[in-house]
This record gives C-alpha cells, structure tokens and sequence, in this order.
C-alpha cells in the first residue's frame, strides 16, 4: 500500500516549511499550517464551485471562468495524471465540462464552441456584477474583503517613464550640478523640511549637500500666483521657505476655467512644508494646484538635476567599487559582469572613530572595502598599530574563503565608511570563491598540473 | 516531487479542425511571387538592421538546451527580409496550418518558411502547413524598416490607448488577414522625451521571436506618426480576465507566470531586459496561451540601466531608489505580478498617492493573506527581496533557481515552451478572424493617418 500522493504532496510542503521556519513549537506548527491550508484549498474550491453555479447568481467577482492548467488545484506538485484520476472528482467534473481533460486523446470537435458558450455567459454574469470586489460580502468574498485594499484601482494602470539618463555621458560632458549658496540657517531648515521625504531620505552625505545646494531661490512676489497647475506637467519640485500655499484639486483632474475652476481647496502649506516631490521621479501630471495667499519665498529642485546628481554620485560610487574589487587578489578572475553583480550587493556601513569595524578572534563572516576614512590594524600583544588602511584598501577578504578566525583587529582611525559583503550573499551571487580561485590557479603563469606530462 | 510521468501523455491544446487562419504567422503584404515577395524585398538593410550575430546568451540556463534543439537546423537561411515573410498566405489556395503543438521531425529538420518542401497529407486528412516552432529561436535581426504602408492596411477600431498614441486592428488588403498596428504620434514621443525608448522597442522587437512574445512584423512612417505592424492577439488582456476573476486559483497563476518566466528568460538570454511588467500587458492568444506586448521600455542591458521606467506598482526599489540597476527587476516584477495574479491586488499598493507606493516599496513590507500557498509565499518572498544577494533570478543559478523553485514543480517547461500544456481558460473569441470582442472599447479619434505635410521629427526616427 502506497500513501496517496495527495498526503505526500502536503507532507514536502510541510517539510519545507519546518525546514525555513524552524519551528519551536513544531506540533502548534502543523496545526496552523494545515488549518491555513485547509483555509486555502476550501476557498480555491468554492471559488471553482461558485464558478460553475455562477451563471444564475451574478456572484461571479472571484471566480475564474477558466480551468486547471495542471489539473491540481488543491494539490500543486502533483502529477497531472494522477490528479486526473478523480481525485477531487467534484471539482474535476466541473472543470471537465468546459475544456477536454488533458489526459484525453483527442479534442473533441466541438469543444470550442462549448467553451464560446460557457465562457460567454460568465461575461454576462460579470457585467452583471462587475461592482467593486471589496463589496463582495458572500461566500469566498467575505474571506477576500479582509485582505483586500478598500478602493483599490481597478483601471489600467499607465507606464511612467523618466528622461533617459546615461552615466557615460555625463561624465563626458563635465556636467556639475548647480550650486546656490544658502545660509547655514536656510540649509538647517531645508534639510529639516525634505527629511519626512523618502526621496531624500535615503540619500548619502554626499548626494543630500549637492542636492541642498542645488535648490534655487525663487521670490514669489504677490498672491494668487500658480505656482503649479493641476494636469499640467511637472518638472520641479518646491520647498517653501516663507509665507503660505493653498492646494486645490479638482475632481475633473485637471484645472477648469470659471471661478469654481482650481476645485475644492484640500490643504495649506507653509514654511518647511514642500509640495511637487513626484515631479523629482518623472514627468507626470500634476495632481493638485497650488496658489500663493501672498509674497512668499519657494526653493525650487528640477527633476533633471535632480536624477543627475543621483545617478553621478551612484554612478561613481559604482566605479569605486568595481576598481577597488579589481584590485582584490582573491576577486582577480571576476568578469566585469561578476564585479558588476557585487557593486550591487556591497552595503554601506560607517564607524565612528575608534570603533572595531573587526575584531581578532572572531569567525569572519565579511569582507570589506575602505571608501573613506582611515584605520588601524592592531594585534593582541602588540601595542602600536601594526599597519594603516586608507581609502582604496580592502580588509577581511579571507572570510569568503574559510571561517578561520580574525587574524587582526581592525579599528576606524578617523570617521570611516566601509562597502561590506557577505560571505552567504556573495556566494549565493557567485557561488563558492574556491571555484573563482581555482580559475586563477590554471590561468596563473606556468602552472602546471602535476599529472601532466 | 514532481514524477515526469505529468504530463508524457499527449494532450492538444487546440482543435485543428477549427484552426483559424489568424494562427498561421504571415507577413500582411502578400508576397505575389513567394521566392521574391514584391515588397520591397531587396531593400538594402539599413545600418543597424545590418545582420550581426545574434547576441550570445550569457546566462547558463536550462533552457538554452530547448531554444538550440528546436532552432530550425536549416543551414541557407537568408538573411533577408523575404525570409520573414512566411508563406503565401493567400487564403483561397493555400490551406491554413494549425498552430501545432506536436513537435515533429519535419518541424524540426525543415526551417518553417520552407512551407514548399513540407506541404504534406496528415492523417487526418487536412493539408496542413508544418508550423512554425513554438519553442524560442535565435533569430537573425529582421529587417523591418519601410516594409509596408498604410495603403496597405484596412484601419479597424481601436485596442486600446497610450500616452503616445493607440493600437488599432487593422486588416491587411493583400492577404486579409487581422494584424494590430500600433500608431504612435511622433511629436508626443518627443514631447514626452522617448525617443530612445521608442527607437529601443522597434529594435528589441525586431530581434526576439518567441511564442510567448509579440511579433512584429514591420515598421514604418508618415509625417506624424510612427507604425508598428503587430499580430493581433485576439484574447483579449490578461488585465481584463484578471479583473473579471478578482483573483486567480493558484494553479491558473503558475500557468501564467511559467509561461512569463519563460518568455523573461529568453528575452534576458540576449540581455534584454523588459521593465514593464503587468497583466496590462499581457495578451491572451485564442487558445489562452500568452503573449508579451508593448515593448516600450525593453532595451539591451548588459550590466546595468538607469533610467526610471516602468508601472508605479511594479517598480523594484532600486529602481525608485535610482541606484542603478540590472535585468532582476525583471524578477520583482513577476514577484508582483505573481502576487497580483494570486490576490488581485499588488503588495505595495496605496490609495493616498504614487510617492505612498513608492515608499511601500523602499520599505519592503509584504502582507501575504492566509489563502496564498505557502510554495508561493516562499517564491514571491525570494522575488520581493531587496536584497539582490536573495532574489531569484539574480544569484549564481539564474533563472533556473526560479524555475526549479517547488512552486513550479508540476510545470513541464519544455512542453510549456511549446505550449503543448492547456492553457486554463480559452477565450471566447468566436466569430472568427478580427473578432476583437474580448477587447474594452475606446473612443474612435478623428484624425487621420497617413497626412502629407512637414515632418520635423521624422529625423529621429530613421530606423521606421
């Protein structure tokens, strides 16, 4: 007697699922996951179920009209065959009646025209009931709406697309971004104003003062001034430094002419308020007017100058790192490709001074490149530093080959930045650094395989 | 695990006694003579539809073993346009293949366009041509360029609409047969500053051939706009039937997504990389099978690409991050896709705004719901990973980490290139060829095509 594939096909689900998770409760474990499972093979069977009887019901806002491509749908990994052996014969029956099994061996001669029919009626059934999925409230509709966004967007949704931006270019032309000088008090404030923002958020140092310094003055000398035009096209985004905006918006998505024509007035800003930020990503229509109640004073940012500064500054960064990688003995035979791949992954950390970036002892677990900063390198019983690291020097290489422990400390001189790698994520990029090894060790200079004659 | 013994018996995806003429591909001018077609055969191919070696495929997929198997062996193939303009398709004498899903030894000793040499009685009784290889080819670039007009064409309704322009059916006056022309307004595509896209998608398009890919099968221009013969895919947008289900039963989204993954790593073997991922953008062939469209942000990317492109939804954080990034967004996006398919809505969706999307994404948080399988959950949490140490797609296995993934265990990708696996829903395209039933409607514009006058743009445009 062999256990039906079904319960196998659950139980290597389970243990791949006790093998991530590592339960510590493991029978609390099974309990929830096949209460969970059961949770979703039921609804996928109503949804089929709903499905067939749904011509008459108008309910038809989760079901598919269509078929089990692998015949499987409680039990995924199972071969078609078997599944087609009446497993869940409800279920199959149902499914049988529009498409051909696909174990059949032939086409039957109509089946087109069956399929035409069946399927046409359900897109009756779902002009019918063609409401908003979150109003479903029955059935497998109950289980959706609590997961499902209330007014989510059901309508297509439209590609949105920057300026082509091409770093070698840029280095060609000499380009520098623009600077207005601000005082450090305009520069406190400007940076408090964008910091809420995630664009500027997750800038570096180096990419935040060129950006703050490429904001530009620009008086707004009365009031009732547009600043920026609902529908219209955006390049630039504002930052107030004084006086007040009202934003309207109105319901047509554009601005119309007439009084009434800016809309409903949803909100105020003031200073240290900004507005426009998605015009930084690509050139969209604006979603909202914004009017000025009086003189007042705005820094502007223009998208362009905006990428361009990110990207140069990545861009170089990039270009660092592929350079420093290159110059790793252990990294020699990596293709551009492959140096490429692990100027993606390095992350970037920094250390104040004097603090052990690593330490002698420890299982290595990471390589790192020194991108700015210096540091030190000193060994138990020894009480000078034993060698300096500066920008460009690379550290703690040999724990991508092994797990031996630090041979060394070493601890940042000044304020330090470092690229660090893993040793799991750059195998899981590369694959063991013994397999890179070895392809230096047979392209090395007059090496020869003992064995070869 | 999966036995092989799934899917050995033979099952036919469609009817060959229904076969639909739309099935066979055939340039829309007819060629009068089939060894020189009369139009404009023997152009000179312009500098950049110059013949070079196709590129070589960089990543060490399983798959490469598929695309080379069933790579026509014909050894004389000409490299020019009348070799892509299969055969004489005139309906009253020439009998129509069914799209086969049957490899045969024919199909793959004898290159398709050879229809002269392999017109033979199958046992059912029916003159079929052999078809044309379902499974992915290399293929020499296609030249393109001026190949038809717009008198060559019947203009239809409209398919849909862009930023730049709509996609009309049309039909050919030679043979016809129903092609989609997209008509794009050269002064828009300025305007919106995509001339290097643009230029880039009649590029991509004319080097990939594909079953799961769009074809293209010519370009070419007046003084406003810009062409783009296409086949018409008559199933209508994923988008359309995703929306009508709310949400598709796991299975139907891994037959979806296994024939995505497939058409991504074809395109990603040339180092092509797609960015616009979406049911939007995914057509359904009238058997169900898909077909990738809109080309619009494809472009060749060796290492990495910078430009900020794509859907809201389906934008990888390093690309809103603007890091520079290479062809795993690719893979962030099926993520998406997959979840979008599973749950009828995308992860990092938010009602407020597209900066609210945006910092959904940077942020990473994924809210799985109780009714996704737990094999799918783990794929879509090894797609939806910032970390590109930890994505699919992106790591030492390439695309193959995704397709051996146990979520896609029961798919038999071999016999999925060639669809030879049901598709899970076939859409009710009943009235035959041009039936566009399964597409929304869209408000006809009045302006018309084909105008004489000044072109200031045309100039950069040369390669249509």
């Amino acid at each position: 007697m062999s256990l039906p594939p079904d319960y196998a096909n659950e139980l290597s689900t389970l243990n791949r699922e006790i093998l991530k998770h590592k339960p510590a409760d493991v029978l609390q474990f099974c309990a929830n996951h096949f209460l969970r499972r059961l949770e979703s093979q039921r609804a996928e069977y109503l949804l089929a179920q709903q499905h067939s009887t749904a011509n008459g019901k108008g309910m038809a806002e989760s079901s598919f009209p269509g078929s089990n491509p692998f015949k499987s749908s409680s039990s995924p990994g199972l071969p078609a065959d078997q599944q087609a052996r009446g497993m869940h014969s409800l279920e199959e029956e149902d499914e049988n009646d529009q498409v051909a099994s696909p174990t059949a061996s032939s086409f039957p001669r109509n089946i087109m025209g069956a399929t035409n029919n069946n399927t046409n009626s359900h897109a009756d059934s779902f002009k019918a009931g063609s409401s908003p999925p979150a109003a479903a409230s029955a059935g497998t509709g109950a289980m959706d709406s609590q997961s499902f966004p209330s007014n989510y967007n059901m309508n297509r949704r439209t590609s949105v697309s920057a300026e082509s931006l091409n770093p070698q270019s840029s280095v060609n032309d000499n380009w520098t971004p623009p600077f207005h000088k601000k005082t450090a008090d305009q520069q406190q404030r400007l940076r408090a104003a964008v910091s809420g923002n995630f664009l500027f958020a997750h800038l570096d140092d180096e990419q935040s003062t060129a950006v703050l310094g490429a904001l530009q003055e620009k008086p707004i000398p009365a009031k009732d001034i547009k600043i920026i035009t609902q529908g219209d096209v955006g390049d630039y985004f504002y930052v107030v430094e004084g006086g007040t905006f009202d934003i309207y918006v109105s319901a047509s998505g554009k601005l119309e002419a007439g009084p009434d024509g800016l809309g409903k007035k949803v909100n105020t800003v003031s200073s240290g308020g900004s507005f426009g930020e998605l015009a930084l990503m690509y050139n969209a229509p604006r979603a909202a007017t914004v009017v000025s109640t009086g003189p007042s004073t705005l820094w502007a940012l223009d998208r362009v100058t905006f990428r361009r500064i990110l990207m140069d500054t990545a861009f170089q960064r990039r270009r660092m790192y592929e350079s420093f990688l290159e110059e790793v003995p252990l990294l020699q035979s990596l293709t551009p490709y492959e140096r490429s791949k692990i100027a993606d992954a390095l992350e970037t950390v920094k250390f104040p001074p004097g603090s052990h970036i690593i330490r002698e002892g420890e299982v290595g677990e990471s390589f790192f490149l020194l991108e700015s900063g210096d540091a030190e390198v000193y060994k138990r019983g020894v009480e000078k530093a034993v060698k300096m690291y500066k920008k460009g020097d690379y550290f703690g290489e040999l724990a991508l080959l092994n797990d031996a422990p630090r041979a060394a400390s070493v601890v940042s001189k000044t304020d330090v930045k470092v690229a660090k790698l893993g040793k799991d994520g750059f195998q899981r990029l590369l694959g063991p650094v013994e397999g890179i090894m070895r392809r230096i060790d047979y392209e090395a200079d007059g090496a020869v395989d003992p064995l070869a004659t | 695990m999966p036995s092989l013994g799934g899917f050995l018996k033979k099952k036919r995806t469609k009817d060959s006694a229904i076969a639909s003429q739309t099935d066979t591909p055939a340039s829309p001018v007819r060629d009068t003579q089939s060894s020189a077609p009369s139009k404009t055969p023997s152009k000179p191919l312009s500098a950049s539809d110059n013949p070079a070696p196709a590129p070589q495929p960089t990543n060490n997929s399983t798959l490469q073993q598929t695309y080379s198997l069933d790579q026509p062996k014909a050894k004389d193939e000409p490299m020019n346009a009348a070799a892509f303009s299969p055969p004489t398709a005139s309906p009253a004498a020439t009998p129509h293949q069914t799209q086969q899903n049957v490899p045969t030894i024919q199909n793959l000793l004898n290159k398709p366009d050879d229809h002269q040499q392999n017109l033979s009685a199958p046992a059912n009784g029916t003159l079929t041509i052999p078809a044309t290889p379902t499974a992915p080819q290399m293929q020499p670039l296609r030249a393109t360029k001026g190949k038809y007009n717009l008198a060559d064409f019947k203009i239809e309704r409209t398919l849909g609409t862009g930023s730049f322009g709509r996609v009309h059916l049309v039909q050919s006056k030679h043979n016809q047969r129903y092609y989609a022309v997209k008509v794009l307004k050269k002064a828009q595509v300025v305007k919106m500053k995509q001339v290097e896209h643009t230029n880039d998608e009649r590029k991509m398009l004319q080097r990939v051939k594909h079953p799961f890919l769009i074809t293209l099968w010519g370009t070419f221009q007046d003084s406003k706009n810009l062409y783009m013969v296409m086949d018409f895919v008559e199933g209508g947008e994923l988008f359309s039937l995703l929306r009508k289900s709310q949400r598709f039963p796991n299975p139907v989204a891994k037959f979806y997504a296994a024939e995505v993954t497939l058409a991504l790593d074809y395109l990603h073997s040339f180092n092509i990389i797609y960015r616009d991922l979406k049911p939007e953008n995914l057509l359904l062939d009238r058997h169900g099978h898909l077909k990738i469209t809109d080309f619009g942000f494809a472009k060749e990317v060796p290492d990495i690409t910078w430009t900020l492109c794509g859907t809201p939804d389906y934008l990888a954080p390093e690309v809103v991050a603007s890091k520079g990034y290479n062809k795993s967004v690719d893979w962030w996006s099926l993520g998406i896709l997959i979840f979008e398919m599973l749950c009828g809505f995308t992860p990092f969706w938010d009602g407020g705004s597209p900066m609210k999307i945006y910092e959904n994404i940077l942020k990473g948080r994924v809210k799985y719901p109780p009714y996704i399988h737990p094999d799918a959950q783990d794929l879509l949490q090894k797609l939806i990973t910032h970390d590109l140490t930890k994505r699919l797609g992106n790591l030492v296995g390439g695309s193959k980490d995704i397709m051996t993934h146990p979520w896609f265990a029961e798919v038999t990708w071999d016999r999925l290139a060639k669809k030879d696996i049901d598709a899970p829903y076939v859409p009710p395209v009943k009235a035959g060829a041009g039936d566009a039933s399964q597409f929304d409607k869209y408000p006809e514009e009045s302006e018309k095509y084909g105008q004489e006058g000044d072109d200031p743009y045309g100039k950069y445009f040369k390669d249509f």
